[in-house]
Formats: structure tokens, C-alpha cells, sequence
């Protein structure tokens, strides 16, 4: 057995992406490796438009890789599958079920009996701290309530890497500070694989316990950091020396990169 | 509370625009203006009417109307439901079937007359299989519409909490699309009522079609504004109940 830590849960093996646009060929991804680690907090940071969102689509099956493989538990991701939990920006909440039903969404599709998901939905609401609210419709909640739905929906369903998408990036700046500790309480005590997707470089120091910079495209992978900032992340952690030295490396490969893609917008 | 007293002077004001109406045909009639075979007096109608509700004749006109357009819509929206769903979501077999929607859609109901009346003879099922033919293609291709409104982010997250195709079907883009099902399932009853009307008014022993072109033939014109006058109302009154029913069965709307 692997030590924890030392076992590849999600891997990517020379993923290389194109789409035909109208404009011709766009190459997304280009010869891209990454190893995600089990119980990993990986952060990707990136410019718009550097192909991190598609690599999150690969690794949740939604898409195929042109050429190269993704591989889970060293298995082949070949299809839609629900051990790789994808949680939204814009929530993808279903706007017709109640919050309690959207969080049992993936137990029904289990084929759960009723009372066993109603129950194992409530304990997910309630780490979302969202009890009280059950009944309600989304169109009644906040945008951090919906993204708190989401989470716990995503939960719920227990997947092996849960991944996300630029989940607090419309939301306001104090809600997101709260749902940034929030998922770092969940990461800490259920320890789940977690890959997250960001173009906020203090949000991935402040998550992370690794971080991964990708170029503009075509992507690729231009930096890889670990994290080794000490937890509670707290204000006196943001102001230590190392906390800056790290935002200053990834700050100079992405200033890089985003003036790169900029040439190439312009050119 | 505000909003409220407006809303009551404008139903005074409706109503009055009523009343006025009334009374401007009833005096032009009573002055010798119209001729009362061309277009009876309000009150004419009115006793017309007493006389048939006395005799039990407009309610069971009205009643046999009702009954085949409830009939025949459902058995289409029934099956166009499920058929536009499963359309909607398959490329593949709405590439099968598009040939033959698109020939069947521009088709009048009233095309279908002389065939239904050679296959199925003076019947009730004739009635029914004229409204059927006559709502489902247009059903078909609003729900078939409303399936591609849904948002398929929602698609992609249902299909990642593991449902099945099916399970989309049935839990994402049934229900996503049930508001502008409903609202097209309101346009298509109304056209199901234009569909029993000329159907009996071909062929039929009652009905209020069957009453309006009966009238017709004995020169009874107080007859036939009296079917026209049950039409509306009786669309008016399935209007508000189908209305209830939308509620409930959106109540994630409210």
C-alpha cells in the first residue's frame, strides 16, 4: 500500500485538446501531465482563457482529451462519472426541487431509499450550516447559499475528487471569505481530494496545499508549488514574509503569462 | 391596498364598457336599425337561452363540445409530452421524425375532415381523432421547443451526480420545461376548441358547432349567437381553471 499522500488519485497523461472553432484549430491543452495526490488540496491558477476550466471538464468526463488520458485510481476516465463531484460558478442548482431535495438529488439517482437520503441529506445541510432551510426554493436563497446548496449536494453523493470551477468567483467578497473557511473546515476533516480552479492568487495560498500555475494557450503547466503555509491561515499568516514571497513567484509566472496572451490577442 | 382600489375602478370600468356595449346593440336593435334575422337583440339571445337551459338542449351541447375537446387533448398532449421530451433530448430520431412533423404541422384540422369521416363514420372518435390531429403537431414542436430551453449546465450536473439519460428526462428536462409546456398547452386548448367547432359544424347530432350551423338552418340567428356565446364562455371558464392548475404544478414559480 502507498502511504497516504503518495497514492495518484486523479492523473493527467499527456492530456492534449483542440477545438475546431470558426477561426480553425484552437489548441486548449498541449502535452499537459499532473498528478493529483490523494487527499490534496490542489489549486490551478491561471489567466482567462489558459484551459483550466477544460481540464476540469476532462477530469469530470464531460469531454474526452484529444490525445492523452485521465486517469482515476490509475483506471481511464471514459465517460461522465459521479466519483469526480463538479461544483459550478453559477451553482447549477435545480431550480424545481427544494433545497432538501436538490442535496438528495444523487442518492435518488443511487436508487437510496427515501428515509436513508433524507437522513444523510440533513447532515450534509448541516455542515453547510444551512438547516432551516430545507423547504426553500433557490430562487429564495443568496448566491453563497446556492453555492453552499451545491456544495453539500456534491457532498452528499460522496465522490472520490470533488472538483470545482471558479466557485466564489461572482460571489462578494465577505461571502466569500466565509465559504473559503467553510470548505477548508469540510477539506480538513473529511479530506477529500480536491482540485479548485481560481484566477485569485491570495485565494489559492489561502486553500491550498499545493499549487499549480498554468501558461496561456496553449496550456501547459508553468509552475508547480507546494504550499507549505501554516494553517489557520489567519491574517498574521497573510502578512508573514513567506506568505508574500509566494505570491510574489506566482504573481511574476502569471503576470507572464497573462501578457503573453495578451500579445497574442492583439497579434 | 392601493394597487388593490386600482385594480376595482378598472373592473368598474370593464364592466361598464359592457353594459354600454349591450345597451348600444339592444337600443339599435329595438330602433329598427338591424334587422333581428341578421343580428338579434342581446335579450333575444337571453330568452333563447332560458328556453334552452329550460329544455336541457344547451347543456348537453355545451356539455358534448367540452367532453371531446378534453378528450382529444389529452390523448395528444399525452402522448406529444413524453414523444417531444424524448425528441428533444435525441438528435438522432428528431432527425427520423422531423421529415414527417414538418409535413403534418401545416396541415388544417379541418383537412383531416373528410378522411376521419371515411375511416371512422359520424363518430365520437372521429371528433376526438380531428381535435388529436389538429393539436398534436403544434404540441409536438412546443415542447419539443421548450426541451431545448433548458439550461444544459443543469444537464451536466444532474449527468455528474450520476443520473442516467432517462433520469434526465425525467428529472431535469421534464420539469425545467413544464412552465413553457403549460403555456403551450394553453395556446394549443384554444386551438383544440377552433378544431370541435368545425368539426361539428361538418358532421355532428350535437354540440355547440352542431347548434350553431342547426340554427343556421332554420333561420333561429338568436341560436347561433347563443353558440357563439357559449364558445367563449365556455374557453373563458377552462381558462381560469386550467390557470389553478398551472400553480399547482409550478409551485417553484411563486
Amino acid at each position: 500500500m502507498d502511504a497516504i499522500g503518495k497514492h495518484n488519485k486523479i492523473s493527467a497523461l499527456g492530456v492534449t485538446k483542440t477545438f475546431s472553432g470558426k477561426r480553425g484549430e484552437v489548441i486548449a491543452l498541449k502535452d499537459l501531465s499532473l498528478d493529483v495526490q490523494e487527499g490534496e488540496f490542489l489549486v490551478i491558477v491561471g489567466a482567462s482563457g489558459c484551459g483550466k476550466t477544460t481540464l476540469l471538464n476532462l477530469m469530470a468526463g464531460f469531454d474526452t482529451p484529444t490525445d492523452g488520458q485521465i486517469l482515476l485510481d490509475g483506471k481511464p476516465v471514459t465517460g461522465i462519472t459521479p466519483e469526480c463531484g463538479m461544483i459550478f460558478q453559477q451553482y447549477a442548482l435545480f431550480p424545481w426541487k427544494t433545497v432538501q431535495d436538490n442535496v438528495e438529488f444523487g442518492l435518488k439517482m443511487k436508487r437510496m431509499p427515501k428515509a436513508e437520503r433524507k437522513e444523510r441529506a440533513a447532515k450534509y445541510i448541516d455542515i453547510v450550516s444551512l438547516k432551516g432551510f430545507e423547504k426553500s426554493y433557490p430562487h429564495h436563497l443568496s448566491g453563497g447559499m446556492k453555492q453552499r446548496v451545491s456544495i453539500a449536494r456534491s457532498l452528499a453523493n460522496d465522490p472520490a475528487v470533488l472538483l470545482l470551477d471558479e466557485p466564489f468567483a461572482a460571489l462578494d467578497a465577505m461571502t466569500r471569505q466565509v465559504l473559503q473557511e467553510q470548505l477548508v473546515r469540510i477539506y480538513e476533516k473529511h479530506r477529500k481530494t480536491i482540485v479548485f480552479i481560481t484566477h485569485s492568487i491570495d485565494e489559492a495560498l489561502l486553500l491550498s496545499s499545493r499549487i499549480v500555475v498554468m501558461t496561456a494557450r496553449p496550456g501547459r503547466i508553468a509552475q508547480d508549488i507546494v504550499n507549505d503555509l501554516p494553517h489557520p491561515r489567519n491574517a498574521d499568516v497573510q502578512l508573514s514574509d513567506r506568505y508574500i514571497e509566494l505570491k510574489r513567484t506566482i504573481w511574476n509566472s502569471v503576470q507572464t503569462e497573462v501578457l503573453k496572451s495578451m500579445e497574442v490577442e492583439t497579434s | 391596498m392601493k394597487k388593490e382600489d386600482k385594480g376595482v375602478s378598472y373592473l368598474v370600468v370593464s364592466v361598464l364598457s359592457l353594459l354600454i356595449f349591450l345597451f348600444l346593440w339592444e337600443s339599435l336593435c329595438r330602433m329598427g336599425f338591424i334587422e333581428p334575422l341578421f343580428l338579434p337583440a342581446p335579450t333575444k339571445i337571453l330568452a333563447r337561452a332560458v328556453k334552452m337551459i329550460e329544455n336541457g338542449q344547451l347543456i348537453q351541447h355545451t356539455l358534448a363540445s367540452t367532453r371531446r375537446v378534453m378528450v382529444g387533448f389529452m390523448v395528444s398532449s399525452l402522448v406529444a409530452i413524453p414523444f417531444g421530451i424524448f425528441l428533444g433530448s435525441s438528435r438522432f430520431f428528431m432527425a427520423v421524425f422531423d421529415p414527417l412533423i414538418s409535413l403534418l404541422r401545416p396541415l388544417p384540422s379541418m383537412s383531416w375532415i373528410p378522411l376521419s369521416l371515411l375511416w371512422l363514420g359520424i363518430s365520437e372518435t372521429q371528433k376526438y381523432s380531428i381535435v388529436f390531429m389538429g393539436s398534436f403537431a403544434p404540441s409536438l414542436l412546443y415542447i419539443i421547443e421548450a426541451t431545448k430551453s433548458i439550461d444544459p449546465l443543469l444537464i451536466r450536473a444532474a449527468r455528474n451526480l450520476g443520473a442516467s439519460k432517462l433520469d434526465v428526462m425525467r428529472e431535469v428536462i421534464l420539469p425545467g420545461a413544464l412552465p413553457q409546456i403549460i403555456a403551450g398547452l394553453k395556446v394549443m386548448l384554444g386551438i383544440a376548441w377552433t378544431c370541435i367547432i368545425s368539426a361539428e359544424l361538418v358532421a355532428a347530432r350535437e354540440g355547440l358547432g352542431f347548434m350553431i350551423m342547426n340554427g343556421k338552418e332554420y333561420f333561429q340567428t338568436d341560436t347561433v349567437l347563443l353558440g357563439m356565446v357559449m364558445i367563449s364562455i365556455t374557453v373563458m371558464v377552462i381558462d381560469i381553471v386550467f390557470r389553478k392548475f398551472e400553480r399547482s404544478l409550478l409551485p417553484w414559480t411563486r
